[in-house]
C-alpha cells in the first residue's frame, strides 16, 4: 500500500494504554531496566548455580553440609586404618595428615573434572532455551567443587590439632596452591566438556583414566617410592605428574611448613596455564557447535 | 483487491481509511481521495462487508443517488462486530457510468484482544536485522550399530551426512516499535528463525544483528529444578535470563501477585501441578518490559483466568509503544490483528515480505488450495 498518505490515519489510530508496569510501585529498578549488561550477568548466574548445587546436594539430609567435613574425616580414617595395617605406610610422619590433604586435594581435582566433563551435556535443555555463555557451566561445576573443598579443610584443621600439628606462617601459601589448582580444574573442565559433546565415549574412559591417575599419584603411598620405580622416563612423568605437583605443595605448606621447591611451584603454575590455555582454545573453537550435539 | 484507481485526466482516487485496525464500537472513517480531478465530478457508492458472512446480512451500503444535491464523500464505519471488513467504494461519473471500485480490509478486533501498535515512522532505529541468514543441520543418513561398521564407512568415505536447510537466504529487517510477524506452515523454519533471534541458535552463514534486550516468550522456565522451591527457582530462572539480583529482589512480590500464588514459594516445584509451574514462569519471563518481545503461538498458560490474564499482560507490552514484537504463528487471524508487516517463511524460503494484509491474504490462498 501507498505510504505516502495521510499522516491523520496514524493519529487516528485508537491510542495504545500507556501503562506497561500496573502493579509496580516506585521501584528503584524500573521494568524497562531489568538486565545486566552483557558481560555482567555470568557471576549471578554463577552465584545461583552453585547455590543450586549446594542446595540439591545436602537437602532431605539430617546432616546436611557437615556432611562435607565429616565424609573427609571419615574416608581418611578408613585409608589409614587399611593402609597402615596392610601396607604398612605408617612409617610416613603424620600419616593421617598425610593422607587427608592429598585426599581432598584429589578429591576436588576428581569431582570438578568428573562434574565439569557432564556441564555442558547436563545443561542442554537449557542450551537449547536460553541464551547464557556455555563456558559458565564448566566453571560453576569447579567452584561447587571448591567449596565443598573450602568445607574439608575444617576436617583438616581437626586432624592437625589431632595430630599436633601447628599451624605455621606457611599456610598463607596454601592459597596460591589452590587457585592454580582451580584454573587448571576450569582448564580441564572445559577441555572435557567441549570433548564430552562429540565423542560421548570420553565420558566412560574418563574414570578409568582418573582411577590410574589416582595410583599413579602419591595420595596414600610416600613420595619416596618414586625412586624405586625402574624405569627413568616413568619416574620423570610421575614428577611431571600435575596432581603430584599440586599435592607436594598443598603438602609442603600445610603439613611440613616448608617452601616447596621451585621445580614443584613452577610445574604448578605451568600446568594451570597451559590447562586453562588448551580449555579455553578447545572450548571457544567448538562452544557455536554444541547446540547441535547436545 | 486494488486501494487505488486511476482516473481519465491523469487523476486518481484512493480510499482513505483513518485506520486498518480498529476495535468494535470504535468510529472507522472512511475518505475516497481524489487527486489531480475535481471530486465533484464523481459519485461514491459506499459499501462494507463483513469478511464471509454476506449472505447473513453483515453489509451495508449506501448508495448516493445521481441528483443528490450534496454528495457524500466521506462516511463513519462503526463495526458490531469483530472480524475482517472489506470497505469499499464505487466510483461512477457523473453520468453514473461505473469506473471501478476501490477496497481495503479492516481488522476490528474484540473489546478485549489484540490489537496493532501504531507503525514505526520509516527512519526508526532498527531493532532487528537479518541479513541472509541461513541455517543447516547436518542429519546423519545411515545409522551405525557398531564402531567396527563406521570404520568401516569412513575408510570408503562413505561417512554421507544429508543436508538439511532449515533456512535458506533469510533477510529481513525489523524496526524499533514495529509489530512483525512470522508466518508459515510447520516445520517452515519459524521457530528456528527465532531461536537464532534469541541467539540460542547460530546461524551456519549470515548474521542477525539484535540492538536492545529480548524477552522470548518461546521457552518458559528455563532451569526450573523441581527439587527447589519456587522463590529459589524465581531467582535461578531470572539470572538465566540476564536479571539483575536488584531488580529480581524488588520485583518478587509482583512476579508472586501475577502468578497469584502466594504462600506457596517456600514450596518445591515438584509438588505444584504442572499450571502453578507455567504460571510461575509466565509471571517471571513477563514481569520486564523488553525492548524485544519474542512471543510463540502459546501465549497464554494456565487455566481460562489465568489466560485471560496473560494475554491481557502480553497486550499490554504489544501494544507499548516501545516494544518490537516479534510473533510467530500460523493462526493467520492473530498475526494480522497483532502484526504491522509479515514474512513469510515456506520450507525454509522466504516467500514473500509485506505489509500485513498483502502477505496474509497471499498466505490464505495458499490454505484454500
Amino acid at each position: 500500500m501507498a505510504s505516502d498518505i495521510e499522516p491523520a490515519e496514524k493519529d487516528a489510530t485508537p491510542s495504545s494504554k500507556e501503562s506497561p508496569e500496573p502493579t509496580a510501585p516506585a521501584h528503584a529498578t524500573s521494568a524497562r531496566d531489568a538486565w545486566y549488561p552483557a558481560g555482567k550477568r555470568d557471576l549471578f548466574i554463577l552465584r545461583e548455580l552453585v547455590s543450586k548445587d549446594f542446595k540439591l546436594k545436602y537437602r532431605r539430609s539430617v546432616l546436611g553440609v557437615i556432611w562435607s567435613v565429616l565424609n573427609p574425616l571419615l574416608m581418611m580414617l578408613v585409608m589409614s586404618l587399611v593402609f597402615s595395617f596392610f601396607l604398612r605406610y605408617d612409617n610416613i610422619e603424620h600419616y593421617p595428615l598425610y593422607l587427608i590433604v592429598a585426599n581432598i586435594t584429589w578429591q576436588v581435582f576428581a569431582d570438578s573434572t568428573n562434574a565439569g566433563m557432564m556441564s555442558i551435556i547436563d545443561a542442554a535443555p537449557l542450551l537449547k532455551k536460553v541464551r547464557v555463555r556455555k563456558s559458565v557451566f564448566p566453571v560453576e561445576k569447579v567452584l561447587f567443587s571448591l567449596v565443598n573443598f573450602l568445607f574439608s579443610l575444617i576436617a583438616v584443621f581437626i586432624v592437625m590439632l589431632w595430630e599436633g600439628v601447628p599451624p605455621t606462617p606457611m599456610m598463607l601459601l596454601a592459597p596460591v596452591c589452590i587457585v592454580l589448582l582451580m584454573l587448571f580444574c576450569v582448564g580441564l573442565s572445559l577441555l572435557l566438556s567441549a570433548l564430552a559433546v562429540f565423542f560421548r565415549d570420553l565420558i566412560h574412559l574418563w574414570s578409568v583414566l582418573l582411577m590410574a591417575w589416582m595410583y599413579a599419584t602419591p595420595l596414600f603411598w610416600p613420595v619416596s617410592m618414586i625412586e624405586q620405580v625402574p624405569y627413568h622416563f616413568v619416574r620423570v612423568l610421575m614428577y611431571v605428574n600435575p596432581m603430584y605437583n599440586f599435592v607436594t605443595f598443598m603438602r609442603d605448606t600445610v603439613i611440613y611448613s616448608t617452601l616447596p621447591p621451585t621445580e614443584v611451584i613452577v610445574s604448578c603454575v605451568v600446568w594451570a596455564l597451559v590447562s586453562l590455555g588448551l580449555g579455553l582454545l578447545v572450548f571457544r573453537s567448538r562452544e557455536r557447535r554444541f547446540i547441535l550435539f547436545i | 483487491m486494488q486501494d487505488t484507481l486511476k482516473l481519465d485526466g491523469g487523476g486518481s482516487v484512493f480510499l482513505g481509511l483513518s485506520s486498518t485496525s480498529i476495535r468494535v464500537g470504535d468510529k472507522l472513517e472512511v475518505t475516497p481521495h481524489f487527486r489531480g480531478v475535481e471530486k465533484e465530478n464523481f459519485l461514491c457508492n459506499y459499501v462494507w462487508n463483513l469478511e464471509g458472512s454476506w449472505d447473513k446480512g453483515d453489509f451495508d451500503s449506501t448508495i448516493e443517488h445521481v441528483g443528490h444535491t450534496i454528495p457524500r464523500y466521506t462516511w463513519e464505519f462503526v463495526p458490531k462486530r469483530p472480524g475482517r471488513y472489506r470497505i469499499a467504494v464505487d466510483i461512477e461519473d457523473s453520468n453514473r457510468r461505473f469506473l471501478g471500485n476501490i477496497e481495503r480490509w479492516v481488522i476490528v478486533a474484540g473489546k478485549n484482544s489484540f490489537m496493532r501498535p501504531p507503525v514505526p515512522p520509516a527512519d526508526a532505529p532498527t531493532a532487528v536485522l537479518a541479513q541472509d541468514v541461513s541455517m543447516i543441520f547436518n542429519i546423519a543418513s545411515e545409522q551405525f550399530n557398531s564402531l567396527k561398521e563406521y570404520f568401516i564407512a569412513a575408510a570408503k568415505h562413505e561417512l554421507t551426512f544429508k543436508e538439511f536447510r532449515a533456512l535458506d537466504h533469510i533477510s529481513f529487517e525489523v524496526k524499533h516499535g514495529e509489530a512483525f510477524g512470522l508466518v508459515g506452515t510447520n516445520g517452515s523454519g519459524k521457530s528456528t528463525m527465532l531461536k537464532i533471534i534469541a541467539g540460542v541458535l547460530e546461524p551456519s552463514s549470515g548474521k542477525v544483528s539484535v540492538s536492545g534486550t529480548i524477552a522470548p516468550l518461546i521457552e518458559l522456565g528455563a532451569g526450573f529444578d523441581m527439587e527447589l522451591t519456587a522463590k529459589e527457582n524465581i531467582y535461578l530462572n531470572g539470572a538465566l535470563l540476564g536479571y539483575r539480583k536488584d531488580f529480581i529482589d524488588e520485583h518478587f512480590q509482583d512476579i508472586v501477585d501475577f502468578a497469584e500464588l502466594d504462600g506457596f514459594m517456600d514450596m518445591p516445584l515438584k509438588n505444584y501441578s504442572s499450571g502453578m509451574v507455567a504460571r510461575i514462569a509466565f509471571a517471571i519471563a513477563t514481569v520486564t518490559e523488553p525492548d524485544i518481545l519474542i512471543v510463540d503461538e502459546t501465549l497464554s498458560v494456565g487455566d481460562f483466568l489465568f489466560q485471560q490474564k496473560c494475554e491481557k499482560r502480553i497486550k499490554e507490552l504489544v501494544e507499548s509503544d516501545n516494544v518490537t514484537v516479534l510473533l510467530v504463528s500460523h493462526d493467520i487471524s492473530l498475526v494480522e490483528r497483532i502484526c504491522d508487516r509479515v514474512c513469510w517463511i515456506e520450507k525454509g524460503h522466504m516467500r514473500m515480505l509485506g505489509e500485513t494484509d498483502e502477505v496474509c491474504e497471499a498466505y490464505r490462498s495458499l490454505e484454500r488450495d
